[in-house]
């Protein structure tokens, strides 16, 4: 899998200079990426990086302060509709409404992000399915256990499949088991057997062992900028460990990195 | 338009699973047979004491509308004022503080939207308010022979002052994540526009003598959604009087609107 510049398809994400300032404080400064359809991305970095802000950008949540950012062609500034409906979204937290059940509350996301009323109940029942949520299915948010909220959310996130996943950390807080039986999900979100065109993911973690396990490719951000960006088999093919090369980067403090200059397109 | 019924439906349930809900609704219906039977006993003690006097001029002029039903609209809608704030605390803060206005804002969906569902939702459960409150002037047309049209009047009077504070409190709402702040805060807004608003031009009033101070004083005078409110209960409808609510509901949910945009920059 290349780094996805050569791609001729419509990218699933193409981002542009993005950058977003608070004042004085600069979260995240001209990031440049794209990410081909099917391609699961992990992006790292160590906590207050600026993770978290640049998912918000790509989701439309918050806008960016410089730059572009197109989700499927669709530009998330002058066609926010049109992104947005792309794109499926877990943040940190999944934003669940406790008191509905798991099938009421999937069906209430279906309808918001423009499944077509026919096609509503099978999106729906296939979510659930797939997340593995059928047998709560009637069971009120708010009384499940964290491990199946987390569920709940990534229902959420695929039940209108779109063509971009925005997850942010989707394992925290979930034991080895369920860490395992998500991943497996998001690696066949993407696979092409899948049969529903395939998903790009874009994924954030500080777990590096989770990237090994499901990412084709690594981004890692250090102070709000990019510092690598590469397959995930390039990176590692000195034998080098992923952990010895985050610890390398995020030891380095704010000194630009050579790879920087190397990884932008 | 999908959209604002998607939202509107699943906020309108949610109503029903908060204990808030059914205390609001129990409170209503517990003080609205409370004031109705108390207007009822009193205007039957007039009737007596009228007819024992032999007042016929009063015994003419008293009817159902200006003595029971007018008067049960006003209590009602003085309790609205304490229990519509309770309604709308959670349309907007809610969503912050479950982190669904996540949710709500990377969905394809306008901020109008989202800000009509919300209304819409409120509004609804106002609106069975009325219904509930309706059921004791219906009463009467058992028994006796009200004037139907003061009595729509009077209903359609009670269910646009409602209207207007739940957009007030829908604002009040969008200003924070915690409830009991919007409550607050959407109680003395309600109180201050309904209430209070007679009150200060009483005192604009006093002062005398200044020509401004009765430009502000009527100005106020006609913010206060009493005295609009008093017209429709007393029968009169007014296209001025209809405006003006539709003009409160525009401008609050103009803002509501502006703070759940503003979200997005800060």
């Amino acid at each position: 899998m290349s780094a996805g510049i050569e791609v001729t398809e419509t990218p699933a994400i193409e981002v542009e200079g993005l950058c977003k300032r608070y004042g004085d404080f600069e979260a995240v400064h001209g990031l440049h990426f794209r990410v081909a359809p099917g391609e699961v991305v992990g992006l790292l970095g160590p906590n207050a990086a600026g993770k978290t802000t640049t998912m918000r950008m790509l989701t439309g949540f918050i806008p960016p302060s410089d730059g572009r950012v197109l989700i499927a062609g669709h530009d998330v500034l002058t066609d926010p509709l049109g992104a947005r409906a792309a794109v499926g979204y877990l943040p940190e937290s999944p934003p669940l409404y406790p008191e509905m059940t798991v099938r009421a509350y999937v069906s209430f996301v279906a309808s918001i992000k423009d499944v077509p009323r026919r096609e509503r109940a099978d999106a729906v029942e296939r979510a659930i399915a797939r997340c593995g949520l059928s047998e709560v299915s009637r069971r009120v948010i708010g009384q499940l256990s964290k491990g199946y909220r987390q569920r709940v959310g990534l229902a959420q996130a695929i039940v209108h499949e779109p063509e971009v996943l925005v997850l942010d950390e989707p394992t925290v807080g979930l034991d080895p088991i369920q860490i395992r039986e998500i991943r497996g999900l998001i690696a066949e979100l993407a696979s092409p057997e899948h049969g529903r065109g395939r998903q790009s993911v874009i994924l954030s973690t500080h777990i590096l062992n989770e990237v090994e396990a499901i990412c084709q490719r690594v981004m890692m951000i250090h102070h709000g900028r990019m510092v690598i960006d590469q397959p995930l088999a390039e990176l590692t093919a000195g034998g080098q460990r992923l952990e010895e090369v985050f610890a390398h980067i995020t030891s380095r403090d704010d000194a630009p990195s050579p790879v920087d200059a190397e990884a932008s397109p | 338009m999908r959209h604002v019924a998607a939202i509107a439906g699943r906020e309108f349930r949610s109503f029903f699973v908060s204990p808030v809900a059914f205390v609001v609704l129990t409170l209503w219906s517990v003080l609205a047979g409370t004031f109705f039977l108390s207007t009822l006993f009193d205007f039957q003690q007039r009737v007596l004491l009228a007819q024992q006097f032999q007042q016929v001029d009063q015994l003419a002029q008293m009817n159902l509308n200006d003595s029971l039903v007018s008067p049960f609209l006003g209590a009602m809608w003085f309790v609205m004022l304490f229990l519509l704030p309770a309604v709308t605390m959670g349309l907007f803060a809610n969503d912050k503080a479950n982190g669904t206005d996540e949710l709500l804002l990377t969905s394809p969906l306008t901020v109008w939207e989202i800000v009509f569902g919300k209304f819409a939702a409120a509004a609804g459960f106002a609106l069975v308010m009325v219904a509930i409150a309706a059921f004791y002037p219906g009463l009467l047309f058992y028994f006796g022979e009200p004037d139907v049209g003061k009595t729509l009047a009077g209903l359609l009077g009670l269910m646009l002052v409602s209207f207007a504070y739940v957009a007030v409190g829908a604002f009040a709402s969008s200003l924070t994540q915690n409830q009991l702040i919007a409550f607050i805060v959407g109680l003395v807004l309600i109180l201050v526009m309904g209430v209070m608003l007679p009150f200060l031009v009483d005192i604009a009033f006093s002062g005398a003598g200044v020509p401004a101070a009765d430009a502000i004083g009527g100005l106020m005078r006609w913010v206060a959604t009493g005295y609009h409110f008093e017209h429709l209960i007393s029968g009169e409808i007014d296209t001025a009087d209809l405006a003006y609510f539709v003009v409160a509901i525009g401008v609050f949910l103009t803002l509501s609107k502006a703070v759940v945009e503003s979200s997005r920059w800060r």
